[in-house]
């Protein structure tokens, strides 16, 4: 059998006193993508925050492979130069610096840590504008200042600009579709689903259904109370849109 | 009621200095006030007294030059050495330089003022006409053993001129004293900026103070950045003297373990309709401080003034002390003034959102750092002077 993408095995993580994730359990097999739906404050965000390495939450149990390896030991850079890419739900702002700027810092980081060379710039701006053409992301907006002023529509598709050009081995989508118009989530969706590839996984973590039309993914987890507490195919998420997550909690309880 | 004031070391060689430059008046007044404390409001985060122990002997001729602190490919180098203005090449179109005598400042009671108004005895002087290319670059050397160096330039811009005007503060390596004076007058619709930069040695101490006259319409924007001294300081006093005259007053604290910045600005709006728009930013880290006073001063007559002053501070390490103190005095009543002033770490979401796209962690904070500090450097549009400043800023943070 071969090394799943994702393992995370037994998986605790607390917030100062507060234990948010209680064993979560997951295997997110190569080129498959994955839903975790659940209502807000069960602790979906958190798992995204954990697996990406921020530094508020503590694991105190559990195992965490990106492609066999255990990363919690790595800080967020390294992980991300592993291979993780967290989609953020809010992008956060950074005055002062351009997009431009950044994206080349974290792709030649990113290649610098994996031992490759950077980038010549007229190859790193083919790359961004090819990929930004397909997301409808002009000069402009590469030339502003980091999510700075960006519409929420131009947050997410810069996120999944930055998806594109990093080329992760494992892409969490943390509610990519809030704030989202459905053209937005139109040409958002389609952005990530050209990235589907046999060699790559996702897990998309959202509490509507109508991201899952867009972008059908091959398992659903519903997660309650800081773990998944039942898996199924694309099916599952219809079942949770009509009978709403009440009738999972118990099974949490 | 009159105690009298026990003078230091540093007193001591300053009168004895005055004395011998025949400013008696001057040293009487010293002897009986000292050097400025914490009491004395403009000194009040930067006291004299404790900071200055020593003040060298007043520098001799300077033997020698050490390499130019900072290079801006293209620029006019003008230099002034142990305070006294240097020959110079062959002067670019609407430039004439020469010397004149005695101080370039107005009069003031401020200490700094009357010290280097006491001692300089020959000024840099520069008449800008017309629309300068090159950047003036005044190149200000203390050389030699460590030396009391007074020093002083006086820039006249003509009416409809344009120029860039950067000022650079170095030397040999040595317990230095610098006392500098800039005066800069702008003509009529004149559109300058004025950079100046101390990258003095780490032992020495940096004062400057650079006066500015603004006439009708003219634009200015000025730049300082204390990089350099241990003890560092730089006193301006914009004063806006014709309608429509407007600038950017914009300066940063770069301040490192053991280190003491101050960028200080008494603005002087006197007539109506004119604008300012001053923005100070500091970076402090291990044990340091740095320190931000800006008051603005609107006659009354000034109606229509429209000023907004902001600090920013940010803080590197838990040892580091950002101080800003802004002050609007406000004689007119149909104005538009305020003022802002924030400090703070990196903040921690920015940081993992970088960090989250594989940007090592020091190489995020250096991202941050800069951003911060980008609304300083970015309006700076001469491209070998935007970068030459953007080195100074990296260079600053590479160290320790």
């Amino acid at each position: 059998m071969t090394t799943p993408m994702l393992e995370i095995r037994n998986l605790h993580a607390r917030i100062e006193e507060r234990e948010i994730l209680k064993g979560v359990n997951l295997v997110v097999p190569r080129g498959e993508v994955h839903a975790i739906m659940g209502r807000n404050g069960s602790g979906k965000s958190t798992l995204s925050y954990v697996l990406a390495g921020k530094e508020d939450y503590e694991v105190t149990e559990g195992e965490v492979l990106l492609d066999g390896v255990n990363i919690l030991d790595m800080d967020p850079a390294e992980r991300a130069s592993a291979g993780l890419f967290l989609a953020f739900q809010y992008p956060i702002e950074i005055p002062g610096v351009a997009t431009m700027t950044f994206l080349k810092a974290a792709l030649n980081a990113q290649r610098k840590a994996r031992g490759e060379g950077e980038l010549s710039t007229p190859d790193f701006m083919r790359a961004v504008k090819e990929s930004g053409k397909a997301l409808s992301i002009d000069s402009d907006m590469l030339k502003r200042a980091l999510n700075v002023g960006f519409s929420g529509g131009e947050k997410k598709r810069a996120e999944i600009l930055q998806m594109a050009l990093l080329k992760p081995k494992m892409c969490v989508l943390d509610e990519t579709d809030s704030g989202l118009d459905i053209d937005a989530l139109k040409v958002v969706s389609e952005g990530v689903n050209a990235l589907r590839d046999a060699d790559r996984a996702m897990l998309v973590i959202t509490h509507y259904q109508r991201l899952l039309d867009h972008i059908v993914p091959d398992v659903v987890h519903v997660f309650s109370s800081g773990r998944i507490v039942e898996s199924g195919d694309k099916s599952l998420a219809l079942e949770l849109e009509a009978k709403g997550y009440a009738g999972f909690d118990e099974q949490a309880a | 009621m009159n105690v009298p004031v026990r003078l230091g070391p540093a007193e001591l060689s300053l009168i004895a200095q005055l004395t011998g430059a025949g400013a008696s008046g001057e040293a009487e007044r010293l002897a009986a006030a000292g050097l400025p404390t914490r009491k004395v409001e403009s000194y009040h985060y930067t006291d004299l007294k404790t900071l200055l122990r020593a003040v060298p002997e007043l520098a001799g001729k300077a033997e020698g030059v050490s390499p130019p602190a900072l290079r801006v490919a293209g620029a006019y180098q003008l230099m002034i050495a142990n305070g006294v203005p240097q020959e110079s090449g062959t002067a670019p179109a609407g430039v004439i330089v020469g010397t004149v005598e005695g101080s370039v400042l107005s009069t003031r009671d401020d200490v700094l003022v009357r010290l280097n108004s006491a001692l300089v005895k020959t000024a840099l002087r520069i008449d800008l006409d017309g629309s300068v290319d090159p950047v003036i670059q005044i190149d200000r050397r203390t050389e030699g053993p460590a030396a009391h160096a007074p020093s002083a330039a006086k820039i006249y811009v003509g009416d409809n001129a344009s120029a860039v005007i950067l000022e650079t503060y170095s030397g040999s390596d040595a317990a230095h004293v610098t006392n500098h004076a800039t005066y800069l007058a702008l003509g009529k619709n004149a559109v300058v900026t004025h950079i100046t930069v101390d990258l003095s040695a780490r032992q020495a101490t940096h004062f400057a103070t650079n006066e500015y006259v603004l006439a009708e319409g003219a634009q200015l924007r000025t730049l300082v950045i204390h990089a350099g001294a241990n003890v560092s300081r730089t006193h301006l006093f914009p004063k806006f003297a014709g309608k429509g005259a407007h600038a950017d007053v914009t300066g940063l604290n770069l301040v490192s373990d053991g280190q003491h910045a101050d960028i200080t600005m008494d603005a002087n709006h006197a007539v109506p309709h004119t604008s300012s728009k001053p923005l100070f930013k500091s970076i402090a880290r291990g044990r340091s401080k740095a320190v931000v006073q800006g008051r603005l001063v609107v006659a009354r007559d000034a109606q229509k003034t429209d000023a907004k002053l902001m600090a920013q501070g940010l803080m590197l390490s838990d040892e580091a002390e950002i101080l800003c103190k802004p002050e609007l005095e406000i004689y007119a009543d149909d104005v538009v003034c305020g003022h802002g002033s924030t400090c703070g770490q990196l903040d921690e979401d920015s940081l993992f959102y970088l960090m989250s796209r594989g940007i090592p962690k020091t190489e995020a904070e250096t991202l941050l750092v800069r951003g911060f500090l980008a609304e300083l450097i970015d309006p700076i549009e001469d491209a070998a002077l935007n970068e030459a400043l953007t080195a100074v800023v990296d260079g600053w943070l590479a160290g320790k």
